[in-house]
């Protein structure tokens, strides 16, 4: 009973101090945007050309889709921070001297990120019952077919979600943004999966409600193909409609349901493995061959009480010219930028760059010139957070003009990165003078870095770049969207302007972000 | 060579001032700056050093309005910031070269400069570790290095020998007090002992408002006759705790030897009047702003 308790204020501590940030706000306002935008048929879930009548089961189990969908992507980097919080808040220090066990610790944080996905698909559920009897009362209003699916289908993907993000945090090198970037891969494998997997083993119930509906509008209309689909801003709304009267939620299916949340316990349980109940010497920046920390008078440096009292006589410095200072200055973010890089990611980039440039074979070139979009996204995505992530604002904005010299300086470093890393692509194009990509390709260089400083400029961490910029060069580039690809490489993509008006845009943005971050200009 | 704040005020979240008509005119030396915690000291010196703007009032450098023209203070700036971070990956040469750039430094002068400080700070033979492994007093030691870079004529403290071992914070005094001839140097600590050795002039901060501002001797003047030394059994010491602001306690012998800061008519009887040190003229000046009299 009083590890129960024990366990209860943990999640709760956990749970009120991210209610209590502003940021949650926005998470809701998130999912009310979600239950919004399905109710108004900004998302679309179409069979064909036909959806279902708006009764209880229909509504209930088409924003379920839509929340196990967006959520557990979503959902998924908005609650993986909570281990890392009690890193930098120092709290886990303090936990680690309590008796609290890994197991506990792991248990209290996974509870914590699902309470956190739990109130997101609240506002999903009490966006519904909105839409119900808002839009549709055609039929009897159901509140248990409503809700059904999200307590069966949706609080299980939350809580496998939930503890995926505890492992992802516990991990050495999921926990970074590296993690981001793995997760939404592995995100894209579930979600197709669970398309074609057999009826009860998919973690969104996209098979499990989507095959029921299907079967459904089988039963009525003859013609129809078997296409299925949840779409965002659907170019052609559904016209026809089919009464679906919901899952029959069996105690069979219910027993599948929860080996979800079976899963959920397990993955805390290995997380819980992993936790190293911060201890220092294993922190996650700390590579094998760093040595332990040295104190001020251990090996040869010696406090510097051990100096004789000398008169002060140092070197007057002198200012530097203004162009030679901000070529200076790019090329120590530069350094900077590359600093800690380990010897596989240069070995990858110079890779990548003979790859792209000297591959007969035009795909698999092709596939390399993407890859080397892709490969610096965690160096791009530090940019504009790296001063809050360490904690040297006020050694930098006290500096003079640091906001003319210092953030210019920073996407010029990021662009100085693009170019390095696409270098392949880029002497290609000149070598086979494409005056038509080139200039496409010339804008996705300058874009990307100011995409990544706007974004850390202004939330002051690395994520929301490595989640957002994944996703676009997976959507854009990778698939070839027109509009969408910014390295030029979209058949007939002539979106070079688009994109250096775009960047002009970012800078501006950037510019007044920092500007008000700093308070003085 | 002159800093002047006029009437300056600072407020968070549109309610709570954390600084309020503060005024102060000062010029070359070392102004120590006292005050309990939260008092506002943190806010003042962050408003002083351009980190944030003054919601109300103005900074002056030289006549220059800081608020119209930062720049023009910052390139005489040295800031050491109470609670600073480096980059854990680069070394100390490194980390101090791109703060000169930073600071628009010239590239030649800068890396002799570096040298030099790096050897004054006794961190040359670690000068090529990366920042991560160093210890909470060597860092501080690369935070001291980066405030003296650009030669400052300002140079802002704020708590700079937290981390430092006590021989290398009487190293440090020594440097402040070196530096301090041609330049103002503003000194925030809750070590008296740091301010005692090193000020020329004191600025006490209670709850956002500036106090006092007195040459050390001022203080000291004020608190004479207010200091006492008595010894009193281990079982009245709480009782005293109770009746007296304490400055000191030893235990001995005969009993615990406690110091006191006390108005005469109000001193145990049995206790005998010491001469006061700054910081029982800080206890003294303190327990008189909570009482609500003057010192």
């Amino acid at each position: 009973m009083n590890s129960l308790r024990v366990l209860y204020q943990m999640m709760r501590a956990d749970f009120l101090e991210r209610a209590r940030r502003n940021s949650f706000l926005f998470t809701l306002g998130f999912a009310a945007l979600m239950a919004y935008e399905a109710s108004t048929g900004g998302i679309v879930l179409q069979l064909g050309g036909y959806r279902g009548v708006y009764n209880s089961a229909w509504i209930g189990g088409m924003m379920t889709l839509v929340s196990t969908s967006f959520l557990t992507l979503a959902g998924f980097y908005i609650v993986k921070n909570s281990v890392q919080r009690d890193e930098t808040t120092r709290v886990g220090r303090v936990l680690a001297t309590t008796p609290m066990s890994k197991p506990f610790y792991a248990t209290a944080k996974t509870l914590s990120n699902f309470a956190v996905l739990a109130a997101m698909l609240a506002v999903l559920a009490a966006g519904g019952i909105a839409l119900e009897l808002l839009r549709g009362r055609q039929g009897q209003f159901a509140i248990g077919q409503l809700l059904a699916p999200f307590v069966w289908v949706g609080l299980p993907a939350m809580a496998v979600v939930a503890a995926l993000a505890v492992l992802f945090e516990m991990l050495p090198v999921l926990r970074s943004g590296a993690g981001n970037v793995i997760y939404f891969f592995l995100w894209g494998g579930i979600l197709g999966s669970g398309i074609s997997s057999p009826r009860f083993d998919d973690l969104m119930g996209l098979n499990l409600i989507g095959q029921d509906m299907m079967h459904a509008l089988k039963q009525v209309a003859p013609g129809y193909k078997g296409s299925f689909s949840l779409t965002i801003a659907g170019m052609h709304s559904p016209t026809k409609t089919f009464i679906w009267n919901g899952v029959d939620w069996t105690s069979g299916v219910i027993l599948h349901r929860l080996i979800w949340v079976a899963l959920a316990a397990v993955l805390t349980l290995l997380a819980a493995l992993a936790f190293h109940r911060f201890d220092p010497a294993r922190e996650p920046r700390r590579k094998k061959s760093d040595k332990p920390a040295l104190s001020g008078m251990e090996g040869q440096a010696g406090g510097f009480a051990s100096l004789p009292a000398t008169a002060v006589k140092l070197t007057a410095p002198v200012a530097s010219a203004s162009g030679e200072g901000l070529a200076r200055m790019v090329a120590a973010e530069f350094v900077l930028m590359l600093k800690g890089q380990r010897w596989w990611w240069l070995a990858g980039t110079v890779g990548m760059i003979a790859a792209s440039l000297l591959v007969p074979n035009e795909p698999v070139r092709e596939g390399f010139t993407l890859a080397a979009w892709l490969w610096p996204v965690l160096l791009w995505a530090q940019m504009g957070a790296r001063e809050a992530r360490h904690n040297t604002e006020s050694l930098i904005f006290s500096a003079r003009r640091s906001l003319y010299r210092q953030l210019p300086a920073v996407w010029m470093a990021g662009v100085l990165v693009a170019l390095a890393v696409g270098a392949g692509m880029g002497v290609h194009l000149l070598l086979r003078g494409d005056w038509r990509e080139l200039p496409a390709w010339v804008a996705g260089i300058v874009f990307v870095p100011a995409l990544a400083l706007v974004f850390g400029v202004w939330s002051g961490t690395s994520k929301p770049f490595e989640v957002l910029y994944t996703i676009w060069w997976y959507v854009g580039p990778l698939h070839h969207m027109r509009g969408l690809d910014f390295t030029g490489m979209a058949p007939a993509a002539n979106s070079a302007w688009y994109y250096l008006l775009a960047t002009a845009a970012l800078l501006a943005a950037c510019y007044l972000g920092r500007r008000r971050k700093m308070g003085y200009a | 060579m002159k800093l002047e704040l006029e009437n300056v005020g600072k407020r968070y979240g549109g309610k709570l001032w954390a600084l309020r008509n503060f005024s102060l005119a000062i010029g070359p030396g070392v102004l120590g700056l006292l005050g309990p915690n939260g008092a506002g000291k943190t806010t003042l010196m962050n408003v002083v050093a351009t980190i944030t703007r003054a919601s109300e009032g103005c900074v002056k450098w030289n006549g220059t309005d800081v608020r119209r023209r930062p720049d023009a203070l910052r390139s005489l700036l040295g800031y050491l910031p109470q609670d600073f971070g480096v980059y854990p990956h680069l070394n100390a040469v490194e980390f101090l070269e791109y703060l000169a750039a930073v600071k628009g430094l010239d590239a030649a002068s800068s890396r002799r400069r570096i040298q030099e400080l790096l050897v004054l700070l006794n961190l040359a033979d670690v000068r090529k570790r990366p920042l991560g492994q160093y210890s909470g007093g060597m860092r501080q030691r690369v935070g001291i290095a980066q405030a003296l870079l650009n030669d400052p004529q300002l140079l802002i403290v704020d708590e700079p020998t937290a981390g430092l071992d006590p021989e290398e914070r009487v190293r440090f005094r020594n440097l402040l007090a070196e530096l301090s001839g041609d330049r103002i140097v503003i000194l925030s600590t809750h070590i008296v002992s740091d301010v005692e050795a090193t000020a020329t002039d004191i600025v006490l901060i209670h709850q956002g408002a500036l106090v006092a501002h007195a040459a050390p001797e001022e203080l000291l003047a004020k608190a004479e006759g207010k200091v006492w030394e008595c010894v009193v059994p281990s079982a009245a010491l709480e009782a005293t705790k109770k009746s007296y602001t304490i400055s000191g306690t030893i235990r001995r012998s005969d009993g615990i030897h406690v110091r006191l800061v006390a108005e005469a008519d109000s001193a145990p009887a049995a206790a005998r009047p010491a001469a006061p040190t700054l910081e029982d003229a800080y206890l003294y000046h303190l327990a008189c702003l909570r009482a609500g009299r003057a010192a």
